[in-house]
């Protein structure tokens, strides 16, 4: 273990860094299991933060590490600018965090829950217990004992855990787990009400759908490492294009185009052609497309761009493709 | 309701307030341990046990004896006194009163991990350290007073329900004479005297066989010549030498426990129940659960500590001394009955032997070390 490289080498904080989580080198093994390997990772201020990746590909693990529930072996990281686990105290004064399911005192009710946590926290925290609980709609539900609440009340006080802090970062590890899709819904407005107050949100999950709809950005983590990271809009744009023509003899397309550089993929089906184009082809490729089936006499009835979604763009750039293949 | 959240962009505000509340103390504010005290003491279950075993055993037991001595006052004795203090200090409050603080000391050191609350409590970036201590004043603030309520209860009870006569060895003897005021009032009892209390010989005495009958009457058996064959000067000679040589054992006896002594075994007994909640508190944060961690915690109490406080073994003597429940059977006032057994009334001990001082130093050091390894591991634990 490299522990010197776990030092703040700087020596001095820096709050004004435009990163809420900046991490390099981060590295944590379970034995020979290398659960966070060499990780890179940078996630801008005042955004929602997807960070995606598999079952087991390490997510909970790096949040562990960065919130100093267990330890790092190799690398740096800093939240909101503070190196961590030197000033963790610091850094952590405005961090809120959800990490796997929530899980509370379940003979006090939520608000004594909350008091609990209040109290480590500094003193203007027990003023926002209210504030807190009425933002996650648990107000009616506040004085019930927790060992009667629901999944999706649990998830909600774990948010408003979250929120005694004032948090200028939240961390949550999969908050859509065991929500109901108007649970999900709430959470997802609740995340954008967050990122809207100027809260950067990191957002740990598997449902990318979610992510898709919630995040500006996002990071891929795979085997431990980050292996794509960015705004989504750039991400995708980067990926494999796909363009479908409806047109009056697919058969005889498909053999035009397999005459040009961009034809090489071209799928027949039932309503037409199923055309894919690599990473980084302009649209003005499908003009082209256009012009060369109509040029040879080919009535196009309809010719569109299929926008990449996350979840096909995540599975091409993880190992899982081959799996779901 | 967004007013308190307005400093939530300001980057300035980042790390102030945790260095205003000094997050990263280890010693713990009041709030937590307000709040920690609320935790525990919420704890229904737990709490009714707590109650039944300190202060609901004693109580009943001293309720069925103020009954039946209401009832039946002939043939059941009153139900306080100084035997009865004695008896239930040493024999009951002392071991319960240990139990029951590991009890909650355990709980209190491993139920925010399995609970999963210690997750949340890291992660608002306060030291681990000041998360473990703030479980010592809270459970203190919840032992301390229920020991002390269990424990005025039986003093109550002892003082005012107390015997208006002294029995001694079965015999009505008038309480807290002196040396010179027992033999007069033994030579003016010769025959409860030389019948009833023990005489080790040595001297002249030789009465013919004789002893104190279930109402207090002197008995003589059929045949026997009977105490009338007896001159009575030679039975009151006689029942002067027995009151002198049973002095020292009479003037341990009491009506009623004296403020001292209550005083010394209420401090006595909150001392181990502090032992037992720290001691437990340690154990129970290091091994991450409850149940593994009371069974030690009673196992240590009610069997190891009886058995290495009195066995001798030579080469090990030094690790018996280390052993907590001896230290603070060292510590027992004078007046109890040992504790773990092993002779009575404070007089000569069968206790493995260890001064003063070293007791005190294994009593610190066992609070030292387990709050020690308590907060280190509470410390280093991945959570």
């Amino acid at each position: 273990m490299s522990a010197q490289t776990l030092e703040d080498t700087s020596g001095t904080n820096s709050p004004d860094s435009p990163w809420a989580v900046e991490t390099h080198g981060l590295t944590k093994r379970f034995g020979d299991n290398v659960a966070v390997n060499d990780v890179e990772l940078l996630v801008p201020r005042g955004c929602a933060f997807g960070y995606l990746g598999p079952n087991g590909a390490g997510k909970t693990t790096l949040i562990r590490v960065l919130l100093g529930l267990t330890h790092a072996d190799a690398g740096t990281m800093s939240l909101l600018g503070f190196p961590v686990p030197r000033h963790r105290d610091l850094a952590l004064a405005r961090v809120g965090a959800i990490v796997d399911e929530p899980r509370f005192h379940g003979h006090l009710t939520g608000r004594q829950n909350l008091q609990i946590l209040a109290a480590a926290r500094e003193r203007a925290a027990r003023d926002r217990i209210e504030p807190s609980l009425e933002r996650v709609g648990m107000m009616q539900r506040a004085d019930v004992r927790v060992s009667k609440y629901s999944m999706g009340m649990r998830q909600r006080l774990g948010v408003a855990a979250c929120l005694l802090g004032d948090p200028q970062l939240l961390i949550l590890d999969e908050p859509m787990n065991g929500l109901d899709p108007a649970g999900m819904h709430d959470m997802r407005d609740m995340i954008q009400s967050l990122v809207s107050e100027g809260r950067t949100v990191m957002l740990s999950s598997h449902l990318l759908d979610e992510v898709e709809r919630t995040c500006d950005a996002v990071a891929i983590v795979d085997n431990g490492k980050v292996i794509r990271q960015g705004p989504i809009a750039e991400l995708l744009a980067g990926a494999a294009m796909e363009v479908q023509v409806e047109c009056s003899t697919p058969d005889r397309a498909r053999s035009l185009l397999s005459t040009t550089p961009f034809g090489t993929h071209v799928d027949v089906e039932a309503s037409g052609l199923s055309i894919h184009l690599a990473a980084g082809t302009g649209r003005d490729v499908i003009a082209e497309i256009n012009r060369l089936l109509v040029g040879d006499g080919i009535d196009v009835f309809r010719l569109q761009e299929i926008q990449v979604s996350l979840e096909s763009w995540f599975l091409q750039v993880t190992s899982r493709l081959g799996e779901s293949a | 309701m967004t007013s308190v959240f307005e400093s939530a962009t300001s980057t300035n505000a980042v790390g102030s307030d945790a260095t205003r509340d000094r997050r990263g103390s280890w010693l713990p504010n009041g709030a937590m341990i307000a709040t920690r005290f609320m935790e525990l003491r919420k704890r229904r279950g737990l709490m009714a046990a707590l109650i039944v075993v300190n202060i609901g055993i004693p109580t009943i037991f001293l309720t069925i004896r103020l009954i039946l001595h209401v009832a039946a006052p002939k043939s059941y004795g009153p139900a306080g006194g100084y035997d009865i203090f004695t008896g239930i200090v040493a024999g009951v409050m002392y071991v319960f009163g240990f139990i029951v603080a590991a009890t909650l000391g355990c709980t209190a050191g491993s139920v925010d991990l399995t609970e999963g609350m210690f997750r949340h409590l890291v992660i608002t970036g306060r030291s681990r350290t000041a998360l473990f201590f703030a479980r010592i004043p809270a459970g203190l603030m919840i032992v301390v007073p229920m020991v002390a309520a269990g424990f005025t209860i039986v003093c109550a009870v002892c003082v005012f329900a107390a015997p208006t006569k002294l029995d001694y060895q079965g015999v009505t003897v008038p309480a807290g004479l002196s040396l010179k005021g027992l033999e007069t009032w033994a030579a003016d009892h010769p025959k409860e005297v030389v019948c009833g209390l023990p005489y080790q010989g040595g001297g002249q005495v030789n009465i013919p066989a004789c002893f104190i009958g279930q109402k207090g009457q002197v008995v003589t058996p059929p045949g026997a010549p009977g105490l009338n064959s007896v001159p009575l000067a030679t039975l009151k000679a006689d029942a002067v030498k027995v009151a002198q040589q049973d002095y020292v054992d009479y003037s341990q006896h009491f009506l009623s426990p004296s403020t001292s002594l209550m005083v010394k075994a209420g401090l006595w007994i909150e001392l181990e129940a502090i032992i037992g909640l720290i001691v437990g508190l340690g154990l129970g944060s290091l091994m991450g659960q409850r149940t593994v961690a009371v069974i030690l915690m009673i196992v240590l109490e009610i069997i190891l500590t009886p058995l290495l406080s009195h066995a001798v073994i030579p080469h090990l003597i030094n690790v018996q001394r280390g052993v907590v429940g001896l230290a603070t059977a060292h510590l027992e006032p004078g007046g109890l009955p040992r504790a773990f057994g092993g002779g009575g009334g404070g007089g000569v001990s069968r206790l493995v032997p260890e001064s003063t001082t070293v007791a005190v130093c294994v009593i610190i050091a066992w609070l030292v070390v387990w709050s020690g390894l308590g907060a280190w591991r509470m410390s280093t634990r991945d959570t």
